[in-house]
């Protein structure tokens, strides 16, 4: 069991592009503007302050190696890690930049990421495989419509049940400024939409977009003298763990829970002292690629009982107003899923929310919060947990 | 004697209705219809699933040899016959050839094998026969012909019928042809080879066959003929004076279609599944000269039927929709995918185990059946202890979709047609990751029954990747 490192690095800027279709700028603009934004908030120079660099993209065409940002940003010489764990690729460049605080490395560092998807040309994410010509391919919308049939023959859930997600993280994401969907969604359109991988339909997976995000994180210390009590937040765990690439051959596989998620968020609630996260925490922010993995999450992450995901969106309880506000910046429904720059967008939103700047958005009296990632065939999922730094487990 | 052992046969799924080519070609209609072999098959494709009817219940390990007759391989240069030993799972050290270049390339292959028993050489050779030619939309062919495959096991003792005699005529009349450039076969004059070359060299051979073994064509219950044409048959019946109705084993030309190489051979399939004790069966080819073979069935020709599904798979056939969906369909895989792929010809080489020849794993440790072989256990991670199984061809559906994205082999898709993926739960309880082929968007559920088929998966870089995927029971 991982210690963690609860309260010891603190988020003192944050920055995030527009998301979308964004034909007209490249990896470049989007990082110099999320970076730059970042450190803005942070009160620190890029050039003069950044000790270290954790950069994720997945794609190769978004950017190889630790130069994926030094060229874009014209910012040499400093130590520069590139990123790739497929979903949570932005998370894990969040993930060991902190660590390197945490151990003492350095002071402040920066966590970014990016993708340009769209510069790919392909209708859904390119195939990356394994190369194995016998490797039997899957789009990313399959792999989960695979589980939502075992979904539908095991608890009756139906197309109905998974509709709903998307009309409720629309309706959030249609106040969020830099949302590329930025519209709500009715159930009957929902429903009237094409099959992408039956039973999944065109409102029940994201979008292709791109995007970049960044945060700037350093010492709680040093937190006080850049940007002062309030202005930051703390990192209160980061849990991870890695499954098979292949699991549908197991005889274990049920397409009803995840290995990886169940791992990941277990570490992460131990590390920050949590027993039942419902409770203790004020929001969540779920991997929702597609309906039936918001729901999947749900239950795999503690929120409810193996069945129970549906009746939860039903009855409300995940909305922004309700009692456990899941995807209240919209989600990757709105957002769309630039795979290198998702995971740092959702800590870029769990400090906005804990700190009271989600203007629109905002969840009630957040607290604290968790944003969770989930990403290849199911194999590798983290669940960061980020609060006020006077956040206490156990409220 | 030797003789034959086993048999089994081979059609695609898929039948074009006759009258639609006829409507979308602007041609007169030949009437009923012809199997086309679905996207993903070919002749070396079919010939395994031959292979497999034919070897139901039989060891693979017992073959000592194996051809493959065809005049349309997928491979120029290539030996397809190693392929389809290594799907059959038959001995490293089997002996393969490839029989080609003639319709006629089947009865040669028999005879190869009969040769090499009765030389001592072999004991059991298995002759695998399969034509998927390509089309030119608008030809007599598009309609006469059709897509299929046959088996023969070769052996001495147990035979379900004794090959008693051969013929052979060989002639180099001009017949169809086709040179290395040529997708479609060209002919000189359809009359010529009719009359001077079916009708002159399979009599010949028919009858130097008869008066050799002093029998007359009354002795004779079925003839098993190839003719590249319904009017060939016609031609031929009254030529040999034989009984069109009762002695000719019907072409199929009203349900199958004339597939070619493999046709005197699915014929023979179809007279043997008929066939009673001690009758006497002729079957002929025609290519550049006539093969004739007399075959005599023993008693245990009676308690062979119903154990293959030999022409059972004729019965077993869905249509194709339109003339759009065969013209597609008879184009051939182009796999669209011309991305240099260097690494994966040698990782298909390197796993032939499990890719070709369809071998899981069972760990010693937790006794967890698994596919593919690995170094260490998916389930409790054991390292190098685990025995190589053979795995099912049958199993049920655990979980589906039909994938609008991407589509069969990881080929961007057109997002009209979809692909259908399913977990397999195999009968020996290895579960398997599938792409479906054959089957109706419709008909997929959860514990839907499935069998394995050998089918082309892709070309990427041009290279023809075969492997397995699951089909609908049939």
């Amino acid at each position: 069991m991982s210690k963690g490192i609860r309260d010891r690095v603190a988020i003192i800027g944050t920055g995030v592009t527009q998301f979308g279709e964004i034909w007209e700028k490249d990896e470049e603009d989007l990082l110099v503007e999320s970076v730059y934004e970042a450190c803005g908030e942070a009160h620190v120079d890029l050039r003069e302050d950044v000790e270290a660099v954790w950069i994720g993209t997945q794609y190769n065409f978004s950017g190889v190696s630790g130069g994926a940002f030094s060229e874009p940003l014209k910012c040499y010489g400093k130590p520069v890690t590139h990123c790739e764990n497929f979903c949570a690729t932005g998370m894990d460049s969040v993930k060991n930049a902190a660590y390197a605080v945490a151990a003492g490395i350095h002071d402040i560092v920066l966590a970014c990421g990016v993708e340009k998807i769209l510069d790919q040309g392909s209708r859904g994410l390119p195939d990356i495989g394994t190369g194995h010509p016998l490797a039997v391919g899957m789009s990313m919308p399959a792999l989960f419509a695979i589980c939502a049939t075992r979904t539908f023959k095991e608890w009756g859930w139906t197309e109905e049940d998974l509709a709903r997600v998307p009309v409720k993280n629309h309706h959030h994401g249609a106040k969020h400024p830099k949302a590329h969907f930025r519209r709500e969604i009715t159930l009957e359109m929902a429903l009237n939409a094409p099959y992408i991988a039956y039973p999944l339909k065109l409102y029940d997976c994201c979008a292709m977009s791109d995007g970049a995000a960044a945060v700037i994180m350093t010492t709680p210390e040093r937190a006080k003298d850049l940007v002062g009590p309030g202005n930051y937040a703390t990192i209160k765990a980061i849990g991870h763990a890695v499954e098979s690439l292949q699991p549908f051959g197991r005889p274990d596989f049920t397409g009803l829970s995840f290995p990886a998620n169940r791992k990941a968020s277990r570490s992460a609630y131990e590390q920050a002292g949590i027993q039942n996260p419902r409770k203790e925490l004020d929001f969540g922010i779920v991997h929702d690629c597609f309906s039936v993995n918001e729901l999947l999450s749900y239950q795999d992450l503690g929120l409810c009982q193996p069945g129970e995901a549906a009746d939860l969106v039903k009855d409300g309880v995940t909305a922004i107003e309700g009692e456990f506000p899941i995807n209240p910046d919209g989600g990757l429904k709105c957002f769309g899923h630039p795979i290198g720059a998702t995971g740092v967008r959702m800590v870029v939103e769990l400090t906005r929310q804990v700190l009271g700047r989600a203007e629109g958005y905002q969840v009630k009296n957040a607290k604290a919060g968790f944003a969770h990632n989930l990403g290849g065939p199911f194999t590798t999922s983290m669940v960061t947990i980020v609060g006020t730094p006077d956040w206490e487990p156990g409220g | 004697m030797i003789g034959i052992v086993s048999y089994g046969a081979y059609v695609p799924m898929w039948r074009m209705d006759r009258e639609e080519i006829a409507r979308a070609a602007g041609t007169l209609s030949a009437r009923g219809e012809r199997a086309v072999a679905s996207w993903d098959e070919d002749s070396l494709s079919m010939a395994v699933e031959a292979g497999l009817d034919c070897l139901t219940g039989i060891d693979p390990k017992e073959i000592d040899a194996l051809y493959f007759a065809t005049v349309s391989s997928p491979l120029k240069e290539k030996q397809a016959s190693s392929i389809i030993a290594s799907a059959l799972d038959l001995k490293e050290n089997v002996n393969t050839s490839d029989v080609t270049d003639s319709t006629r390339a089947a009865t040669s292959a028999v005879q190869a094998a009969f040769n090499a028993i009765k030389a001592g050489s072999a004991r059991k050779v298995l002759v695998v026969a399969a034509d998927s030619r390509p089309v030119m939309m608008g030809s007599e062919f598009e309609q006469i012909g059709g897509d299929g495959a046959a088996a023969l096991l070769i052996g001495e003792g147990d035979t379900t019928a004794d090959i008693e005699n051969f013929s052979t005529v060989s002639d180099a009349i001009p017949g169809p042809w086709r040179l290395e450039t040529d997708t479609f076969p060209k002919m000189f004059a359809a009359k010529l080879d009719r009359n001077h070359g079916l009708l002159k060299d399979v009599p010949e051979a028919i009858g130097g066959l008869l008066k050799e073994c002093g029998l007359e064509v009354k002795d004779i219950s079925r003839f098993a003929l190839y003719a590249p044409d319904p009017r060939g048959y016609f031609n031929l019946a009254r030529d040999l004076g034989i009984e069109a109705m009762t002695q000719v084993e019907n072409p199929l030309f009203e349900t199958v279609g004339i597939t070619g190489t493999p046709h005197c051979l699915l014929l023979l399939v179809a007279a043997l599944e008929k066939a009673e004790t001690d009758q006497r069966i002729v079957c002929a080819s025609y290519g550049e000269g006539s093969d004739a073979i007399l075959i005599r069935t023993t008693e245990r020709v009676e308690q062979a039927k119903g154990k293959r599904k030999g022409t059972g798979f004729i019965s077993s056939k869905r249509m194709l929709p339109s003339y759009g969906r065969f013209y597609d369909f008879k184009k051939a895989m182009e796999a669209g995918d011309a991305r240099p792929d260097g690494s994966s010809v040698v990782k298909y080489w390197r796993d032939e185990k499990w890719g070709i020849r369809l071998y899981g794993m069972r760990c010693n440790n937790c006794g967890t059946l698994q596919y593919p072989i690995s170094r260490c256990c998916m389930i409790c991670g054991e390292k190098d202890n685990h025995e190589d199984v053979k795995l099912a061809r049958r199993g049920k559906v655990f979980a589906y979709t039909h994938d609008y994205l991407l589509g069969p082999g990881s080929i961007p898709s057109d997002g009209i047609n979809p692909c259908t993926r399913v977990i397999v739960d195999l009968e020996d309880g290895c579960r398997m990751w599938m792409e479906m082929s054959d089957n109706e968007i419709a008909e997929v559920k959860i514990d839907m029954p499935v069998e394995l088929t050998f089918r082309l998966f892709r070309k990427t870089g041009g290279f023809p990747y075969y492997g397995w995927r699951a089909r609908p029971a049939r």
